[in-house]
């Protein structure tokens, strides 16, 4: 009698939990399709704010940059941390504390931190040489640093899984170091490789902290504007970006479903 | 038949091929991170040692004024406005984590005991809403809390707020929008916790103990700690460093350590004072990574905790 | 050689040695060390010589230096010192993907990205050869190895001795001058193991190969092979055709590691007569050595008491009914003794009986420890 009492309370608990995390993001979306001006009350739906959207400049560049953001550091750090990866699996005999070490460093710093440092060292840097404008290639940079971690250890984890007989089994069969890369090594961590790929994108879109520091004014990314936007005083255009936004996610959020329970065991 | 030695040279090849093979796999990304991350970082700690000069912009020579400007004194003698900020960092930090434990622990329990085909849609459910950027979580939280709306309404009608001041710009919630975006971080290691509980132990504790409170105390609180530990730490730390929510939650009586950090160098007010903060940051997240260090070992249960 | 695996691409498609290819390769080594770190001693010096188209078995305990010797045919391990040649050429610096030899790994090592098809052509993808020529051999080799109807099948697809099989057509199709086998039977069960000790030896004799052999089993390698070479501790100690190490084992080692338990210290000789624990027998060759060794199914057993030379006087202790044959564990003097007999229609004596043990002088065989 009184487990079942339990189990109730915490039914009830959970689905009031869900709400609690649901309703900012409820509010949002239903505020985009929000008639009026007014962020306190709905007086029917339009998509006004989401034409007004497209017309919107500053908007359109701000998703420009990000894309151009995430694609190009999230390549790179896939190349980077690729080969640390590897390297950390190939040589996991010898003592690699050092590395550890460093791979984790970017993971266990506080955000603001590492906005400050990278900031404090770009300016600096331009300062004396002229280099690293703050900009597009320095946010590349910064979010580079953030994602080589994940990558590393999403490669290192796939060589881990595999049977080291694989590549000896490589070198047997005539494949010279190249084609052992080409042949072998690739197509057999491309599932990680896709996640490793997929991970560094939505970190590189979710950041709002390391970008902030590190951005040029020429270089605002969606979460920037967004910033700027509430700062200034909420437009409902806000609404409508970060609604669409938040249905990105959701898109993301159904595909991994998918994948986990394809996946076998 | 004795083995006298080794002709030096096929081992040796072996080991330089070895060595350079490492060289070129690591090199690239170890050095990125030294030159883009560990030299800026050692640079922002020097800088807090310096002066402040022109622009907010450090020079020589070296001293600890930055360190006694933070603890708030001043040009006009000591004032205790950086001081309140750092208690308020512990204070928020401290009320903030304490909240989601109270609320994740019951959650982890309740996905563990549900179905299993369930368990991963129910966890996903609770991650997803961090997935989105942590700028707009936080501005939900602005439209519900902001004067006018339903729940600001309802506050002021059981006299807890003023009359049209709503739930926002408020401690309250800056202290709201930490439990919001932690909740996630604290479910995950609990629920990894009770899934691998034995449950033969719990079982024997309600034979041993007549109520269910003490049997949960002795069986299941124990075997649970190693998650809840990990979850502390992985909020904790965070959360001290935040900047995002209470600049835009807690207007200017609910600012933190981040802000007061980011202010000395979004305003090139004051970089050595900023890194002097920074500083402080880091000593918390090392002491809480040498806690969870520990507190790991001496459990066993090293949890390998990844978001 | 009708039988053998040739095509009309197979001489093209050769890395060298054009006029060689179809002839098998005979495999030289001398003075092989190798250490692994500072202590670990795997193969202590090293001299082989194994003859073209030879079934060659490295048989010994792990830890021996069998797979170490192996992993340095294939240029997976470099050897600290000495040389090695296949076929004549000296290869000690040929890095293994410019080696013309293949190995079936323990593990199989098949790919699991790709599906059994594209695993047979492996090798030959790496070498060069153009598609057609690919797919021709590849389906040539799995008629075979009879696997035909495997070939579009996903590597999990298969069961463990489907994935034996195409490890085998995988290393075979891409016809190497040297063919290793590292214990690729192991995991196998007892049943599917005879069976396919049986099809790679077929296969060895058909292509007319060079096998090299790891196990640790002697039971396989006494099946299987034209010549065993024992190993323990990283050197060789007796190589020869099964018959003469299961026979005439050169030392203790060899001999229990070949299955034999009746070795007893000689403590004392004259001439041909020689006095063990068991009680005093005439050897025909009483060579060097302390020991003597008595295989089981060398011995007779006569109902009572018999006298005469190398007639012991014994009691049946234990008797192990097997069907085909019996196993004894006799007591004679201060030893216990296993006889095997054969069960020919004869009488088989009971446990509590006293019998006599007889063995016929030239069967006894002196070894040292």
């Amino acid at each position: 009698m009184r487990k079942r009492t339990l189990k109730r309370g915490l039914t009830a608990f959970w689905w009031f939990t869900l709400a609690f995390l649901y309703l900012p993001l409820a509010v949002v979306v239903l505020f985009s399709f929000n008639a009026s001006n007014s962020a306190a009350s709905f007086t029917g739906i339009s998509l006004r704010w989401y034409t007004r959207l497209m017309g919107n400049e500053e908007i359109l560049s701000a998703f420009a940059n990000s894309m151009i953001l995430a694609i190009s550091s999230s390549m790179i750090a896939l190349g980077i941390g690729c080969l640390i990866g590897y390297g950390m699996y190939r040589h996991r005999q010898r003592k690699l504390g050092w590395l550890i070490v460093l791979i984790y460093l970017p993971i266990v710093l506080p955000d603001i931190v590492f906005g400050i440092s990278e900031m404090a060292f770009f300016v600096q840097v331009h300062r004396l040489t002229g280099l690293l404008q703050p900009g597009l290639i320095t946010m590349i940079i910064a979010h580079v640093t953030f994602q080589i971690p994940f990558v590393a250890l999403i490669v290192y984890s796939r060589f881990v899984g595999l049977d080291p007989t694989l590549f000896e089994a490589a070198k047997d069969l005539y494949a010279s170091p190249t084609k052992r890369v080409i042949h072998f090594m690739l197509p057999t961590i491309k599932p990680a490789l896709i996640s490793a790929f997929f991970l560094s994108f939505t970190l590189s879109v979710d950041d709002f902290v390391i970008s902030f520091f590190t951005a040029g004014p020429e270089s605002a990314t969606l979460p920037i504007y967004i910033w700027g936007a509430i700062k200034k005083g909420v437009s409902p255009e806000i609404n409508a970006i970060a609604a669409l936004m938040i249905g990105a996610v959701a898109v993301a959020a159904v595909i991994s479903l998918m994948f986990s329970r394809r996946r076998p065991a | 038949m004795a083995y006298t030695g080794v002709t030096p040279s096929a081992r040796s090849r072996g080991m330089v091929r070895e060595a350079r093979h490492l060289l070129f796999t690591v090199a690239p990304g170890a050095s990125w991170i030294v030159i883009f991350l560990v030299l800026p970082a050692a640079y922002l700690m020097g800088v807090a040692f310096m002066t402040n000069g022109p622009y907010g912009l450090p020079q020589m020579p070296l001293s600890l004024e930055s360190f006694r400007r933070l603890a708030g004194f001043g040009f006009l003698g000591w004032s205790p406005g950086n001081l309140y900020t750092l208690l308020r960092s512990l204070w928020q930090t401290l009320v903030s984590t304490g909240l989601v434990v109270l609320v994740a622990y019951p959650i982890a329990y309740y996905i563990s005991t549900c179905r299993e085909t369930w368990r991963p849609i129910m966890l996903l459910l609770v991650v997803v809403p961090s997935w989105t950027n942590q700028v707009i979580r936080t501005f939900g939280w602005m439209n519900l809390l902001a004067p006018g709306t339903p729940l600001s309404e309802l506050a002021e009608s059981l006299g807890l707020i003023a009359p049209n001041m709503g739930l926002y710009p408020s401690n309250f919630a800056v202290t709201l929008g930490l439990v919001y975006n932690f909740l996630p971080f604290m479910v995950l290691p609990l629920y990894a916790a009770f899934e691998k509980l034995d449950i033969a132990q719990v079982e024997a504790a309600q034979d041993l103990f007549a109520s269910p409170v003490r049997a949960f105390w002795h069986a299941v609180f124990p075997q649970t700690l190693p998650g809840l530990l990990a979850g502390i730490v992985l909020v904790a730390i965070p959360a001290f460093g935040m900047y995002v929510i209470p600049e835009l939650l807690g207007g200017g009586k609910g600012m933190m350590l981040g802000n007061l950090v980011a202010n000395q160098f979004a305003g090139g007010a004051n970089w050595p004072l900023g890194a002097a903060g920074a500083i402080l940051m880091l000593i918390a997240t090392f002491i809480g990574l040498f806690v969870m260090r520990r507190i790991g070992k001496r459990l066993g249960g090293g949890e390998e905790v990844v978001i | 050689m009708n039988d053998s695996l040739t095509l009309d691409t197979a001489e093209a498609s050769r890395n060298e040695n054009v006029e060689t290819a179809r002839e098998a390769s005979s495999i030289e080594l001398h003075g092989l060390h190798k250490r692994f770190g500072r202590h670990t001693v795997a193969l202590n010096g090293v001299d082989l010589t194994i003859e073209a188209g030879e079934f060659f078995t490295l048989l010994g305990p792990s830890g021996c230096g069998k797979t170490t010797l192996l992993r340095i045919l294939a240029g997976l391990e470099e050897a600290d010192d000495g040389r090695l040649a296949i076929g004549g050429k000296d290869i000690t610096e040929v890095p293994p993907h410019k080696r013309s030899v293949n190995t079936v790994f323990q593990s199989y090592a098949l790919f699991p990205h790709l599906s059994v098809r594209e695993n047979l052509a492996f090798g030959l993808k790496m070498r060069g050869l153009p598609p057609v020529e690919r797919e021709a051999r590849v389906a040539k080799i799995a008629e075979f190895i009879k696997l035909g109807d495997l070939v579009a099948r996903r590597i999990d697809q298969l069961s463990g001795g489907q994935r034996q099989r195409i490890a085998l057509a995988r290393a075979l199709v891409n016809e190497p001058d040297v063919l290793l086998l590292d214990e690729p039977l192991s995991a196998l069960d007892a049943g599917l193991r005879s069976q396919l000790q049986v099809e790679l030896l077929r296969v060895q004799k058909r292509l007319g190969m060079t096998f090299v052999f790891v196990t640790h089993d002697q039971q396989e390698a006494m099946v299987m092979s034209d010549r065993i070479a024992v190993l323990n501790g990283g050197v060789i100690q007796q190589v020869g055709p099964p018959r003469e190490v299961y026979e005439h084992p050169v030392n203790a080692f060899v001999a229990r590691f070949m299955g034999h338990d009746n070795l007893y210290p000689i403590t004392a000789r004259q001439g041909n007569r020689l006095t063990t624990p068991l009680g005093e027998l005439v050897a025909d060759q009483a060579g060097e050595g302390d020991l003597l060794l008595i295989r089981p199914e060398t011995l007779d057993l006569l109902p009572g008491e018999v006298a005469g030379d190398n007639h012991l006087l014994a009691v049946v202790n234990e008797r192990l009914y097997r069907g085909s044959h019996a196993e004894y564990r006799l007591e004679v003097g201060a030893g216990t003794l296993q006889a095997t007999l054969n069960n020919r229609g004869r009488h088989l004596p009971e446990v509590g009986d006293r019998v006599t043990v007889t063995v016929a002088p030239d069967d006894l065989v002196t070894l040292s420890e």
